[in-house]
């Protein structure tokens, strides 16, 4: 018999290996500032910022940049705009957050519930297929309209818009991953007679989640942007809400300040939640499904959560 | 001491699209295995070996006829080796291991770590199958088959898939790991090579389901394929299923 005892255990070096091995190729690499994604990423920025202030000076009805800073500093120490127009930033930000938080924390499960639903049975595909692809389609603006006539101007209607935008994103992408498990895995798991608790955990929701997770970061966009529009047209409080405040006093740069506001806020998110949650789910090296923006890396290649490249080992 | 018992075992598969005619896979097959012996089905392509493999598992229902595995009077415990690895690709390979084991205790992890340096991958236990190459995730497939510590082994062309270098370093660890288990083993192979070297008793089988011909293997292990014996023992397998496909073409058979 093998002396068990005394064999080696390599695992942490082995993977600092290969993230050593990444270093050097990194380093190696010509091209300088331009094959840097950051450096892209920041000219990116630069061109629109550049654009957009050539627009302002041909265009009165375009604010420019000192002109939003400079509303957006009112806004947030709640200042005066001048008369009795008064600046608002936090209470809106904290509502349509709350609205949201409520609508994602019941729109994402009851999405994976139907789609690992959808996925598994063949009736409930047949009942709830077209249904939710019905939702799918259905542009926010209808939401908006429904949840005022049902609701009137309260936080239920923004919140059952964020609910009914956000479940059919995560209940397509968790069928599509539920059906696409390998059945030779299903056929490993019958012959080794793996328990059907175990292998629900870690066959089909293992298997599910890197879609589940791709699915949710959709919904948290979609329903984000349902929100705001729900918001325009149907709240009194609220990021739509000051949004469109601002757009119907014919405040350019109010308007301006909070629609870039409405960007930053779901960037922020989604840069610093979802993706490192995305990153984690894919660390078994499958390339995530959504490829925009997802590594700071400017190749294909996957890392893994720790930010290091998985190495494939030779016999 | 673990039992197979097979009896006038037939397998017909229904007409589907791509395959308008009914497929007989097994035609009464009659098969008996008992004790520690590694035994090898040998034959051509779509002769019916898999089927008999996936009915020995459970994994697929006989037409007619019946298997029985028992290890002492009780039904046997059974592992299977495929013929591709069939990992989780989002498990680590220790995790692998131990998600096929019937009881999970802190000697889960040692005991796969056990049998993952028996073949040879002591330290790859933290990795994903991603990171390994086929030959190695292939070894995590055998020594996930031996975690379990079956009563029973089965094995459908382990090595087919992998190159011919690659597949011989296997045998050899398969012929190490088994030596040492000496569990009652069916390997499915279509290689007379493998067969030859691994098992203790070859039955070969033709197209339709049928059994012609089985041999005992009596040569001492370790073998090595340049064995002259071993070379002996090909060639007249080799003759004898030229025999065999003379006389199914003529009728006689």
């Amino acid at each position: 018999m093998t002396d068990f005892s005394s064999l080696p255990h390599l695992p942490d070096s082995l993977t600092d290996t290969a993230a050593r091995s990444v270093q050097k190729t990194q380093t190696a690499k010509p091209g300088g500032l331009f094959s840097r994604p950051w450096f892209l990423r920041l000219l990116a920025i630069a061109i629109i910022i550049i654009v957009w202030q050539l627009v302002a000076l041909t265009n009165i009805r375009v604010p420019n940049i000192a002109e939003v800073i400079r509303f957006l500093i009112i806004e947030i120490s709640e200042g005066t705009h001048g008369g009795t127009f008064k600046g608002l930033f936090w209470s809106p930000i904290g509502n349509s957050f709350m609205r949201y938080a409520i609508g994602m924390a019941i729109g994402v499960p009851i999405g994976f519930a139907l789609g690992i639903l959808i996925g598994t049975s063949t009736y409930a595909r047949g009942l709830l297929n077209d249904t939710t692809l019905v939702l799918l389609a259905l542009p926010s603006v209808v939401w908006a309209f429904l949840s005022t006539l049902w609701f009137g101007l309260t936080s239920e209607g923004p919140i059952l818009a964020v609910v009914l935008t956000a479940a059919p994103f995560v209940a397509v992408s968790v069928s599509a991953g539920v059906r696409n498990i390998d059945r030779s895995l299903i056929e490993m798991c019958a012959s080794y007679r793996v328990p059907l608790l175990r292998r629900t955990q870690h066959l089909i929701l293992g298997g599910t989640l890197p879609s589940a997770i791709t699915g949710t970061r959709l919904a948290f966009m979609a329903g984000w942007n349902s929100l705001i529009i729900v918001e325009w047209f149907g709240a009194t409080s609220g990021v739509g809400w000051r949004a469109r405040t601002l757009y119907n006093f014919q405040d350019y740069p109010g308007f301006t300040t909070w629609i870039l506001l409405f960007i930053l806020l779901i960037m922020i998110l989604d840069r610093f939640l979802l993706r490192p949650v995305e990153r984690r789910a894919f660390r078994w090296n499958e390339p995530p499904m959504l490829t925009f923006a997802e590594t700071d890396d400017d190749s294909n290649a996957s890392t893994n959560n720790s930010g290091k490249r998985l190495r494939k080992r030779q016999d | 001491m673990a039992t197979v018992l097979i009896e006038n075992l037939t397998k017909v598969f229904p007409p589907t699209a791509n395959q308008p005619n009914q497929v007989q896979a097994l035609g009464g097959l009659n098969l008996s295995i008992t004790g520690n012996v590694l035994v090898a089905v040998l034959g051509p392509s779509g002769c019916g070996k898999t089927t008999l493999l996936n009915i020995v598992a459970g994994v697929e229902q006989p037409t007619s006829g019946s298997v029985r595995s028992v290890q002492d009077g009780v039904p046997a415990h059974i592992s299977y080796v495929f013929q591709e690895p069939r990992l989780l690709p989002w498990r680590t390979v220790v995790n692998n291991m131990i998600f096929v084991q019937d009881r999970k205790s802190d000697r889960s992890r040692r005991e796969a770590e056990f049998y993952l340096s028996m073949v040879g991958l002591g330290d790859v236990a933290d990795l994903y199958p991603s990171q390994l190459s086929g030959g190695m995730q292939q070894r995590v497939n055998i020594a996930r088959a031996f975690l379990v510590n079956p009563d029973i082994l089965l094995m459908d062309e382990p090595f087919s898939h992998l190159d011919a270098l690659t597949g011989r370093s296997l045998r050899d660890y398969l012929q190490k790991i088994w030596s040492q288990t000496r569990k009652t083993a069916l390997l499915v192979t279509h290689d007379v090579n493998e067969a030859v070297e691994l098992a203790d008793r070859i039955i070969m089988m033709r197209p339709g389901g049928v059994i012609f011909d089985d041999i005992p293997v009596n040569l001492p292990r370790p073998r090595h394929p340049s064995n002259p014996d071993l070379q002996f023992l090909q060639n007249d397998i080799l003759r004898r299923f030229d025999s065999m496909e003379a006389a199914v073409r003529f009728g006689v058979g």
